[in-house]
């Protein structure tokens, strides 16, 4: 392998962290203030990459395609919960119930989707732009639009959760909800932002993976699932930097690998490091023993 | 795809030439067949399948041992579609539930088989997955009553299933095209669709006649994909041209990183089969990093899904330049094809709408000539119990001096009352089949629109890039 298919490739993996930071942030706020497993998370990328298709499809651009996603992930995260998942939790259900409710969820919306645009695929209206080659790598504007996009969302997430009371709130919610709402935080407002939050970061990584992807059906979000939640694991479970970092490692050592080894091994190089990051710190590289929203 | 009747080859490339050709189906989901499994439901219905297997072991045996003196019995006769309906292949189901209804209808119109005037076709999904499928299978032998044969497996589930309906002694026509069929054991195994490395062959055989000497050999690292690319890229070999082979794994979020090492070798084709999400994002990263170059397909990647998802990466006007088609032949002419049209049209509101995309789908034509094949040798053999007309069907397939030639159930039932000997000669044309209960065929490649014939090869033509 020559300098000149690494460099490239490194960029490419700096395309693909920067969806997987998108969805894996998204993916472990929710979960770090929630304790729910939500399952249906891929399945809701989807349901916002077609949203944003059918916005694209009536003439809008790709940034209406984009906002449209976000806020359609943002309400659908929200009525999901207050509608789907917290009469479950009222009742009692536990854990791995709880898995379940998303998990069933998530077929009821995969099912949907397909019932509604049928087995077929698609694909958005767009120019994916000139090709640039900055220090070596290659991107076009589509590409730089997406690092751009996630690097800005990072940074907000990031400053929201270390720098505001909202983050502050947050944190304390998923550290001890209890003790939480004994100090005198809202936690049911801060659970409600935290789904608002998700959802919305949810919707821009559907619209966003579905842009990469070029076409799309209503699978692709749900096999993209299993990445995202281990992109937040290999992070630290309920860390938004130890899914951003994760999402870094994984998306650079599946292209690395596919650049060096084989493209049908990048796969297991990429579970293989999780996998033995987890050996050495079971709870992810960025956290402790205890599970907490944090910067 | 079979098409034993030596039709007109129209030589390369072809021009106007004959109309005859196959289209490969427009694969939909069905909604007309009722579906025997459920991914979530599977490991309970292992358990129940794995308990009615045993439970029912000794009646099945028992039945079969009856059923070797001459058949009296007047019950209803089930041919089995045994095929995904489900997941990323289930449009293969209804392709094979399009073969089998008009098959069922026409024989038990003719009066049914021997004393049995009810037949009907019965469908079970497999979800292209062998644990899905095993359970599906076993359900089915312990649970069919007159059970006549299967349409199916295919790629996804032959592997783990065949051995089953193969020790139920049920006899199967597979639309597996895998390799490890080409020299099966397997007694109750019969294919008269080509192998995916036959396919593999009549892609190389296309590009070098159109004068590629290097090309990129891309194919997702599925079953059935992986089943063509050996041979595409031995057979370009064998015909003195360098080939780039990569096998990648499916629906990733992007390809930039294998591209770049295929562009490498500056190919001025490729040859390729992956699922239509893959292709869509291959081919526009291919498009974006390097240029658009022509595509040789596979009848897997002839479908409206796949040219939809790549015509939208690439843009339909790209598509249609640059995209050639391999995949099997039939001839869209003669008495057995329009038997088969009249034989469709009775049943025309039963199959997945529009009726009009299997009219000249290869594999529902194989899949009606199968049911036919089975039902003669029971006439034949005078007996509803495969163990004893199974070798009936080799038989009334291969060419015997004096047989009536014949092209439908009710033809074959009606000479065979006469006292003759028959030849079955269907819609896909004369089927010979080998000592591994193989026939093979000739090959087309088609168009964007998945059936418009560039060319046309036999299979001594294929042969040559062995």
């Amino acid at each position: 392998m020559t300098a000149s298919i690494f460099i490239p490739s490194v960029g490419f993996g700096l395309v693909t962290a920067s969806i997987l930071a998108l969805a894996a942030v998204g993916f472990t706020l929710q979960f770090g203030v929630t304790n729910i497993l939500n399952l249906a998370y891929g399945d809701l990328m989807t349901a916002a990459a077609y949203i944003g298709y059918v916005v694209n499809r009536h003439g809008g651009s790709i940034a209406l395609s984009l906002l449209a996603g976000a806020a359609f992930g943002a309400l659908s995260a929200f009525l999901l919960n207050r509608l789907v998942y917290t009469p479950f939790l009222r009742r009692g259900t536990k854990l791995f119930g709880m898995v379940i409710v998303t998990l069933s969820v998530g077929v009821i919306i995969q099912n949907t989707l397909l019932a509604i645009g049928g087995a077929t695929f698609f694909t958005y209206n767009f120019s994916v732009g000139s090709a640039v080659h900055p220090l070596g790598f290659v991107f076009n504007t589509s590409q730089l639009m997406i690092i751009g996009l996630a690097v800005a969302a990072m940074i907000v997430v990031q400053l929201l959760l270390t720098q505001t009371r909202l983050g502050k709130a947050m944190r304390a919610t998923a550290a001890n909800p209890g003790l939480a709402q004994a100090s005198g935080i809202a936690t049911d407002r801060v659970v409600d932002i935290a789904w608002l939050l998700s959802g919305l970061l949810c919707g821009l990584a559907g619209v966003v993976l579905v842009l990469n992807t070029t076409a799309f059906q209503s699978t692709t979000g749900s096999g993209f699932l299993v990445i995202i939640i281990a992109a937040a694991m290999l992070g630290g479970v309920g860390r938004a930097t130890g899914a951003m970092v994760g999402a870094l490692v994984l998306g650079l050592v599946t292209e690395i690998s596919a650049a060096y080894i084989s493209p049908s091994y990048k796969e297991i190089f990429a579970f293989g490091v999780l996998v033995i990051v987890l050996l050495v710190r079971p709870t992810g590289i960025f956290t402790g023993a205890q599970r907490e929203v944090a910067g | 795809m079979n098409a034993g009747i030596p039709s007109k080859d129209r030589g390369f490339p072809t021009g106007e030439g004959e109309r005859a050709r196959v289209r490969l189906a427009v694969r939909r989901p069905s909604v007309t067949v009722r579906n025997y499994t459920n991914k979530r439901a599977g490991t309970v219905i292992t358990a129940l399948a794995s308990a009615a297997v045993i439970a029912l072991a000794g009646c099945g045996s028992s039945s079969k041992t009856a059923a070797t003196g001459p058949d009296t019995g007047t019950g209803p006769l089930t041919f089995a579609v045994f095929n995904p309906f489900s997941g990323p292949d289930a449009s293969f189901g209804p392709e094979q539930v399009a073969g089998c209804l008009p098959a069922a209808a026409a024989i038990q119109a003719a009066g049914g088989i021997l004393d049995h005037k009810q037949v009907s076709c019965k469908s079970a999904d497999t979800r292209g997955d062998p644990a899905d499928a095993v359970p599906a299978a076993e359900q089915l032998i312990a649970s069919t009553s007159g059970f006549m044969g299967v349409l199916g497996p295919g790629s996804d589930e032959a592997s783990a299933t065949v051995p089953l309906f193969d020790r139920a002694h049920i006899p199967m026509f597979g639309d597996t095209g895998q390799k490890v069929f080409d020299k099966s054991s397997f007694n109750y195994f019969y294919r008269i669709t080509a192998p995916d490395d036959a396919v593999g062959y009549a892609m190389a055989l296309y590009a070098h006649q159109k004068g590629y000497s290097h090309v990129a050999g891309v194919f997702g690292n599925d079953i059935s994909s992986q089943g063509t690319a050996p041979t595409a890229a031995a057979g370009f070999r064998h015909l003195g041209g360098t080939i780039v082979t990569q096998s990648i794994p499916l629906d990733q979020s992007s390809y930039r990183t294998e591209i770049e090492q295929v562009i490498g070798s500056h190919p001025q084709a490729i040859m390729t089969e992956a699922d239509p999400q893959t292709s869509g994002t291959y081919m526009a990263e291919l498009r974006q990093l390097y240029k658009v170059i022509p595509i040789i397909g596979t009848n897997g990647t002839n479908q409206p899904p796949w040219f939809k998802a790549v015509g939208g990466a690439i843009g339909q006007a790209n598509l249609a330049t640059y995209y050639a088609g391999a995949q099997p032949y039939a001839p869209v002419t003669g008495a057995p094809y329009q038997e088969w049209r009249k034989e469709l049209a009775v049943v025309a509101g039963k199959v997945s709408q529009p009726v009009t995309q299997w009219e000249q789908d290869s594999y529902a034509m194989a899949a009606w000539d199968s049911i036919n094949l089975i039902a003669l040798a029971a006439q034949e053999a005078k007996s509803t119990n495969p163990a004893v007309f199974n070798p009936d069907i080799v038989r009334i397939a291969g060419p015997t001096p004096g047989a009536t030639v014949v092209h439908s159930f009710a033809e074959g039932k009606q000479a065979l009352a006469a006292g003759k000997k028959i030849q079955y000669v269907g819609a896909v044309g004369a089927i010979t089949f080998d000592q591994y209960r193989n026939s093979p065929g000739q090959f087309e490649i088609v168009k964007s629109d998945g059936h418009t014939p560039i060319v046309t090869y036999t299979a001594n033509q294929v042969a040559a890039a062995r």
